[in-house]
């Protein structure tokens, strides 16, 4: 159950070894959620993320699961539900931080990898935020955080298969939101800029870049309120909106 | 979306719901049932498999989750005053879905005022019982079920009848139980006789803590009525300042000459709306700074003698109606606390705590309780409660909270469970003690657990 303070007693971090996922983990165990479980395909990261979360409470009442999951398998929606709602009596909050950014270069022309990193990022991912939500509803309350990006405000050319698939995930999620709000459940769609993260750690840093931490901070914040969406940090909403609108001559120019 | 009709039919909607502080909403089965058949409707509706859960909700005066329970069915019983009797000894028999609003229309102008009443009229008669209510009177005449002869429960393993001397464990589990025994379809309570529809009023200001508790413990008991404001936000030497108002209900040879005319004319106070587009962050630690400073300057060193309506003293606010949504759509939560006496310096440590986070507060309100009774969840005990309404919003707002807890469980007090929202399940089992006992006596009236509230959950009540 959410508390006044809108703080959730269980959590479902969907990117079980996802920085930003962890960090949101961490903060909402230092407020005092109790459940945790961690969705992901990487037992040894999940582990250490574990032992993260738990130690963040300084209770010490907090309680973290692993389970497996890899969003391109087969089955694998059914079964994340069925080891969640195993492991939580309510699905209070669900964080869905899956991404993969891919090289687009690589991308344009093996066409195999392009499509994994649409399902990864998009296609098969949207199925698997659904039916959490359809387990939401049917409790009547709960609050599902989709991790977008900016990179989906506008698709760029330097990574327009990521870019692309974003742009599908934040509207898909954004909609999501119109159709469960009056069933008691609320969607956040979380729009980082740059994160300096393992994915993006062999990328320059951009103007505007962030952390996880700041990210799972302002997530939280946006949460709290129950806003739709928000931009991390602020200025880098304001930077994307004006690039979106933009003469498509002018914004092929932008280097970026 | 088609549903196959249920065997009774019942009037069913699917609603977005939350508590007086509207910081939880959920999506329940909201189900009013009847007048002519309630038993029977809610018989069906513990016996029907669609229901996974069920929890009896009155006028949602509850300030967090206790009225709800998301995904499942919400009952509402109908306010049904019409059908109350009332016999020469002033014993009122009436159905569970009635409020206290309604009694009072019909029954002060006959010479009768409820034995307890909150902040709000606005209280059904089964949350009066699920949450043993206490009002300014309870230093002298306890809490509600103190005052309530025989109730009715309508649960999923049968239909009980309750007294002190009738199946008494669970009419002691039910006083205060938070709506998780059952349904309350009938109660007998004894009413107030009254000659007049006014109270005899004395306001006296005090200008700190140790002045404001003094006078409590040592005058309260002259009083069939007592109450004080207290400002929180005044620190330094006038922390814990207030204005205590205390009295007891007019005789008719008090009364003013007009007033004399219909000593027992009822008032209720005009209901102004408050607009949904109030502005939010109006109330702030700023604005309630000035309100505080006002009010306490405004009120008199000492002032015997006044007679008021028994409205604009017992509910001042019901004049105001949804003025919860003035705290804006983060809405927000109600402290209350009991420390025991002899606690005196906990209260002065939380007072000083909360009087430096500068928590916004209008509604301060401090109270000296009375004996106990037997309800295992009952909160009342012989001490000092107060409450504060304060706004959610705040990022530091929890860890304070949570301090606060604290020092109320050090020092043997509790948290009231009609207001809470923010509690650990931890906390709340060290602070009742009873509950052990209150879950096995529920597995009498509800074993398979089709009782259960957002707050039985949140809290690991059953």
């Amino acid at each position: 159950m959410f508390d006044a303070m809108h703080t959730p007693d269980n959590v479902l971090i969907v990117g079980g070894s996802s920085e930003i996922g962890v960090e949101i983990a961490k903060a909402l165990a230092k407020r005092g959620s109790t459940k945790f479980v961690l969705a992901g395909r990487s037992f040894e990261t999940m582990q250490r993320a574990a032992n993260e979360i738990s130690s963040a409470n300084p209770a010490g009442a907090t309680s973290v699961s692993v389970i497996y999951f890899d969003v391109l398998a087969e089955n694998a929606v059914s079964e994340l539900i069925t080891s969640t709602t195993a492991e939580l009596s309510t699905i209070d909050m669900t964080i869905f931080a899956i991404g993969t950014l891919g090289d687009q270069a690589q991308l344009e022309t093996d066409l195999k990898a392009a499509q994994e990193i649409l399902e990864a990022n998009f296609s098969k991912l949207a199925p698997a935020i659904q039916g959490i939500a359809n387990v939401m509803v049917t409790q009547g309350f709960g609050h599902i955080v989709v991790l977008s990006s900016v990179a989906g405000v506008r698709v760029r050319r330097s990574n327009y298969f990521y870019g692309s698939a974003k742009a599908g995930l934040d509207g898909f999620a954004m909609a999501l939101n119109d159709a469960v709000i009056k069933e008691g459940v609320n969607v956040t769609v979380v729009r980082p800029g740059f994160v300096r993260t393992k994915m993006t750690a062999h990328l320059p840093a951009a103007p505007l870049s962030t952390t996880a931490a700041a990210v799972a901070k302002a997530t939280l914040a946006a949460t709290d309120k129950q806003r739709n969406s928000v931009y991390v940090p602020t200025a880098i909403g304001v930077v994307v909106n004006i690039y979106r609108l933009l003469p498509r001559f002018i914004a092929r120019k932008v280097p970026f | 979306m088609t549903s196959s009709p249920s065997p009774t039919s019942r009037h069913t909607k699917k609603q977005l719901i939350s508590g007086w502080g509207r910081t939880q909403f959920v999506s329940s089965n909201l189900v009013e049932v009847g007048r002519s058949n309630e038993l029977d409707q809610i018989t069906s509706i513990f016996s029907d498999s669609a229901t996974r859960f069920a929890i009896p909700r009155g006028l949602g005066r509850s300030y967090g989750d206790a009225a709800q329970v998301a995904g499942g069915t919400v009952i509402v019983q109908p306010d049904d005053i019409d059908s109350s009797t009332i016999d020469e000894n002033g014993v009122l028999k009436v159905s569970g879905g009635t409020s206290l609003d309604a009694i009072m229309k019909k029954y002060v102008p006959n010479g009768y005022f409820v034995p307890v009443t909150p902040g709000t009229r606005f209280v059904t008669i089964g949350g009066a019982i699920a949450a043993d209510i206490h009002g300014k009177n309870h230093h002298i005449s306890g809490s509600f079920v103190d005052h309530v002869n025989t109730m009715q429960l309508a649960a999923p393993s049968g239909n009980f009848n309750l007294s002190a001397t009738e199946n008494a464990d669970i009419f002691w589990a039910t006083a205060g139980g938070m709506g998780l025994t059952g349904v309350i379809t009938m109660a007998s309570l004894n009413m107030l006789p009254i000659e007049t529809a006014y109270i005899n009023m004395e306001t006296r200001r005090a200008k700190d803590f140790d002045e404001l508790l003094s006078v409590m413990a040592g005058s309260d008991a002259d009083f069939r009525y007592s109450v004080a404001w207290i400002d929180c936000i005044a620190k330094g030497a006038s922390m814990g300042r207030g204005v205590l108002t205390r009295g007891d209900h007019a005789s008719l040879d008090q009364l003013g000459p007009k007033q004399k005319i219909d000593p027992l004319k009822y008032r209720p106070n005009s209901r102004l709306v408050a607009p949904p587009w109030f502005p939010p962050h109006i109330l702030n630690s700023m604005s309630v700074r000035a309100f505080n400073e006002a009010w306490f300057l405004k009120a008199p060193q000492l002032r015997q003698d006044q007679i008021v309506p028994l409205t604009s003293y017992f509910h001042p606010l019901d004049g105001i109606q949804g003025w919860n949504r003035m705290y804006g759509r983060n809405g927000f939560l109600q402290y209350q606390f009991l420390v025991p006496d002899g606690e005196e310096e906990a209260l002065r440590k939380i007072l000083e705590k909360i009087s430096k986070a500068k928590v916004a507060s209008f509604l301060a309100v401090l109270k000296r309780f009375g004996k106990a009774n037997s309800g295992l969840l009952s909160f009342p005990a012989p001490g000092w409660t107060l409450a504060l309404d304060i706004p959610v919003g705040a990022s530091s707002l929890s860890d304070l909270l949570d301090e606060l807890d604290k020092d109320v469980l050090e020092a043997n007090g509790k948290l009231y469970l009609a207001k809470e929202s923010r509690a650990s399940c931890d906390t709340i089992k060290q602070m009742y003690p009873k509950l052990k006992e209150f879950s096995r006596i529920k597995e009498i009236t509800d074993p398979n657990g089709i009782i259960v509230s957002d707050l039985s959950r949140r809290l690991c009540l059953t």
